[in-house]
């Protein structure tokens, strides 16, 4: 838990250092929109923040959620662009904000964003089915190898996260899949459980319910360390069971989702402010705590700097997978 | 039976006074979100969840749940009276129930809707109660292929037999095609005949279409006949009512086949939407004597109503047992219930059963006090008809445009109901069908979605769509709906031409 | 001013073969072949638009056709073809449009509360009411979107430059 740590002293140097940040204060209703239909992960990322924010009052406006997740969410990016400067609408995200204008022609750029902060990781995994002969990542690889494209490999959308990790193990180890997109986590699950495919990289929560069945089992985190100690899950096995990726042999030390938040181009450094405090606030309440727990994602308040070089580095490291793959847009 | 005893133990878990209080609100709350376009269940639900954060799960989902139901009960409401659907899934009843509302009778098609609705859902409730375990199994073997199969299946029920000119049919099927493939892919992150604009990248709405096309279309040939609705003159009468109830034991045969219909496409991934096409479709080929279809028929109303409402109460399942939504209310219901820390899965039925059960009872229950409080709104929506034109007609184009804005918050989203509507005009005046254009862009995209995930899965090879018994046969169904009335059709129109109208 | 059937149907299938053209046009970037994998994402834009075009043509060719007929008949029997659109009827289909077209460019411009309350009260004024109820009757349905829509669902509708005035974001 050091991030909370971390996370309380850059609090308190940031209202030492800035004494008029907390000055800017919202003059009308906030809008908070969100690049995803309603009922996804960000929806759900954004609405907890929505109901903590109203419960702590530290807005003093009303918040309006709006789902924009057209285009994987460039409808989202497109409005913040159209609305540069306004310190009213707060854009809530993934990594596809700084991801998706490489692999598609938009009309906006990351530079169109500013990014607040982020809140939550979401960790990848390696499932398969649970009869499946593929006691660890090295045996699924291996099988990969010998069969070249002959394995499905399902997961949520094209060039997006998924598909970018699967050709990130494909370019590490060697081994050759053959990728299936589908249209979300949820139906990826279903697809694996059915037997239709042979592994998924789901996030932990879209695959919990399957897991708890003994439908399937994770092979592997691609996690710098194991996952947080849990209750048992299956089969007396819990999320800290799960040995990482890089323990098992597989070349990849971290993959993560970060749940990121933005304000359009151009918003007043103070406005900037004022939502890092009003979000460090929700990343410190109970209810927070409650709903990385409940949704298995890992705690990481990351502002300022730190952000920054966050961001730096997965889309440096992202788009090495999308030009090796060939699927950057130019 | 251990089911039953589970059910309940459910129904104590369920009426309390506080969840009836729910159940209540719920309703009426989901009429209010349902009558208006636009401003869909969807919408209305993903509203509610930060306010249930504070509720427990089960009073949350009793909530939610009863607002579904009150929104696809008012969906069907605007379809009827003024050919506007409210929700995709009620797109289908405008076909018969606005003809005859306009020939005076809105209250029977009223009542015809909602009491098959409520009969429907009851229905799919049962088979939820009897068949759980069963059915989330019968799911997981649907793969991609079938997937293809089951929107197919669902295309050639609707499609085989069309009293339009078949070259008609064929442009209004592939501008349904066309319009649905605008945008960025999600399956293939190919971003499609948007030429330059951005406000394509997120596709064009199905409902700013439908509302364009059916609300304002119907307008404007309400306009050029001159400026009043033909059910003016209707009388509204409670007796009205339960006059048209009494006639609906005649419909057993439609409503017990659209039920199984709507049953099955809740389950597999079809959902209400193609449930009420392929039931209105299957309706219209067994139905032999009569008033053709589509002028008010009551079959017409009785078929996409109950499949649409068994459909939606049976996405539940899925929904609970396999963390997939087949609706988008499933979606934002079931992201209430990850914020909630509840797990969709075949083991949430044994870890909360207190939950599952509670739901389930509250199904009945809602359902229930669903129907009789939408019929108590009969005369009130009837009276609306009316209004004098001048007033209630730019009232409803207003409507009709604040819906399509809501839909995605997109100005660009006006001008496409204008042009729809002018579209729906023209096509209707044409002789042009809208339904196929309607349901091409329903399914359209999922079925092209299915369709490229087979050819990957089976490496190019179109055998996958017959590599098993339950593909093969859905399949096999399907081609037999396309081509089997086409032929009995000719053999017909070789004897006797028909007249066009 | 009349439009006849034929006039009607031309225009459609001109309209309904340029979408298709144009669907054609825009698969073409993407690629239209048929892949080891599957066909790639242009290819049924491509030959949907492609079928989209053919039965345009086909129902240019019927219209004309059809036309040639009624011509033919009508010379034979003196029987005019029959109009799809008398000017009677194209005279209020024209004011209805016009007025609705008027509705979208004020909402555009004014927002949505301002352009449904003038589109109602003026309406209403043309269909026989007094001016100041027809106003009420604007008014009145302005304010009973803002509260639905608003206030009791929390959906921002579309705004233009008086209502921030107003205080109403």
């Amino acid at each position: 838990m050091t991030y909370l740590k971390t996370g309380a002293i850059a609090a308190v140097a940031l209202l030492a250092a800035l004494p008029a940040a907390a000055e800017w204060a919202p003059e009308r209703p906030l809008e908070f929109v969100v690049a995803s239909g309603a009922g996804g992960g960000t929806d759900n990322f954004a609405r907890t923040i929505q109901a903590i924010l109203t419960k702590q009052d530290s807005i003093g406006r009303p918040v309006v959620v709006l789902n924009k997740g057209g285009g994987s969410g460039a409808e989202a990016f497109l409005y913040a662009k159209q609305n540069a400067g306004d310190p009213h609408k707060v854009i809530f995200g993934t990594n596809n904000v700084y991801l998706l204008p490489y692999v598609a022609k938009l009309a906006y750029s990351t530079e169109d964003l500013q990014p607040v902060a982020a809140l939550a990781m979401d960790e990848f995994l390696i499932w398969v089915k649970a009869d499946s002969p593929y006691q660890t990542a090295i045996d699924l690889i291996d099988a990969a190898k010998a069969d070249p494209g002959a394995l499905p490999f399902g997961g949520s959308q094209s060039k997006d996260t998924d598909e970018t990790l699967v050709a990130l193990i494909e370019q590490k180890t060697g081994a050759d899949f053959k990728y299936v997109p589908f249209n979300g986590g949820g139906e990826v699950g279903v697809q694996l459980a059915g037997g239709h495919v042979v592994a998924n990289v789901n996030n932990p929560n879209e695959n919990l319910g399957q897991w708890q069945a003994g439908a399937i089992r994770p092979l592997c985190v691609f996690a710098p360390q194991r996952m947080a100690e849990s209750e048992p899950i299956f089969d007396g096995k819990g999320w800290h069971d799960i040995p990482t990726c890089a323990e098992q042999g597989v070349g990849i030390e971290s993959y993560q989702m970060p749940r990121t938040v933005w304000v359009p181009a151009g918003v007043p450094e103070d406005a900037l402010a004022f939502y890092r405090t009003a979000l460090q606030g929700v990343a410190e309440s109970q209810e927070w705590k409650d709903y990385l727990t409940k949704t298995s994602q890992s705690g990481a308040f990351l502002t300022g700097d730190e952000l920054q070089a966050f961001i730096d580095n997965s889309e440096t490291s992202t788009v090495e997978v999308f030009k090796a793959e060939g699927w950057t847009a130019e | 039976m251990g089911n039953f005893d589970l059910l309940m133990q459910g129904f104590g878990v369920a009426i309390t006074p506080m969840h009836l209080v729910l159940m209540v609100a719920g309703v009426l709350l989901g009429l209010v979100v349902g009558v208006l376009p636009g401003l869909g269940a969807p919408n209305g639900v993903s509203l509610l969840i930060p306010l249930t954060f504070t509720l427990d799960p089960t009073s949350a989902i009793i909530l939610l749940s009863s607002m579904y139901w009150g929104a696809l009960f008012g969906g069907s409401t605007t379809s009827i009276l003024f050919n506007i659907p409210g929700e995709p899934s009620s797109v289908a009843t405008t076909f018969d129930g606005y003809p005859m509302a306009k020939a005076g009778q809105s209250t029977r098609a009223l009542t015809l809707a909602f009491m098959s609705a409520g009969f429907g859902a009851l229905l799919g409730v049962l088979v939820i109660t009897l068949l759980a375990g069963w059915a989330s199994d019968f799911a997981l073997r649907f793969g991609a292929p079938e997937y293809f199969a089951v929107y197919f299946l669902a295309f050639a029920a609707f499609i085989g037999m069309g009293s339009a000119s078949p070259v008609k049919t064929v442009v209004s099927l592939s501008m349904g095609l066309l319009l649905a493939s605008v945008g960025m892919d999600n399956v293939t992150g190919e971003v499609r005949l948007t030429f330059g604009f951005s406000e394509l990248l997120g596709g064009i709405s199905f409902l700013v279409v439908v509302i364009g096309l059916f609300g304002i279309g119907e307008l404007l040939a309400t306009v050029q006949e001159g400026l009043k609705f033909r059910g003016v003159s209707s009388r509204i009468d409670l007796r009205d009512v339960f006059r048209t109830m009494a006639e609906l034991p005649r419909y057993w045969a439609t409503s017990l086949r659209s039920g199984l219909i709507g049953i099955w496409m809740g389950i597999t991934p079809g959902g209400p939407t193609a449930a009420s096409f392929m039931s209105y479709g299957i309706a219209r080929q067994a139905s032999r004597k009569g008033e053709p279809f589509g002028t008010g028929r009551p079959e017409g109303i009785i078929a996409p109503e109950t499949a649409d409402h068994s459909a939606g109460s049976c996405a539940m399942l899925p929904m609970l047992a396999l963390g997939v939504p087949s609706s988008a209310t499933a979606a934002v219901m079931m992201g209430g219930l990850m914020i909630w820390g509840l797990t969709p899965g075949p083991m949430l039925f044994a870890t909360k059963p207190d939950f599952v059960w509670g739901l389930i009872a509250s199904m009945y229950i809602s359902n229930v006090v669903g129907v009789i409080l939408v019929l108590m709104t009969v005369p009130m929506f009837a009276a609306l008809l009316r209004i004098p034109f001048a007033i209630i007609g730019p009232m409803i184009v207003a409507i009709c445009f604040v819906g399509g804005y809501t839909v995605s918050g997109a100005s660009f989203d006006l001008w496409l109901v204008l042009l729809f509507g002018l579209v729906g005009y023209l096509f209707t005046r044409l002789d042009y069908p809208l339904a196929p254009l309607v349901l091409s862009m329903v399914l359209g995209h999922k079925a092209e979605n299915a369709f490229y995930q087979s050819m990957i899965l089976s490496d190019g090879s179109l055998k996958v769509f017959f590599s098993n018994p339950l593909v093969g046969s859905i399949m096999a169904l399907a081609l037999a709906l396309l081509i089997l009335p086409k032929l009995l059709q000719l053999g017909g129109r070789l004897r006797r031409r028909q007249p066009v109208e | 001013m009349t439009v006849r059937r034929f006039h009607a149907e031309i225009g459609a299938a001109i309209v309904t073969g340029a979408l298709g053209l144009a669907a054609m046009i825009g698969a073409t970037e993407l690629g239209v072949g048929w892949e080891e994998s599957g066909p790639q994402s242009g290819y049924f834009p491509f030959y949907v638009g492609l079928i989209l075009v053919g039965a345009s043509l086909w129902n240019l060719v019927a219209a004309f056709l059809a036309h040639r007929a009624t011509v033919a008949g009508h010379a034979r029997t003196g029987e005019a073809e029959e109009p799809f659109l008398d000017s009677a009827r194209l005279g209020r289909l024209g004011r209805f449009l016009a007025v609705m077209l008027a509705f979208v460019i004020v909402t555009l411009v004014m927002g949505i509360y301002v352009g449904s309350a003038s589109y109602i009260a003026y309406s209403a004024w043309r269909g026989g009411y007094r001016p100041l109820f027809a106003l009420a009757m604007g008014v009145g349905f302005a304010l009973a979107l803002y509260l639905v829509f608003e206030v009791a669902f929390l959906m921002p509708l579309l705004k233009g430059p008086i209502e921030p005035l107003l205080g109403i974001y």
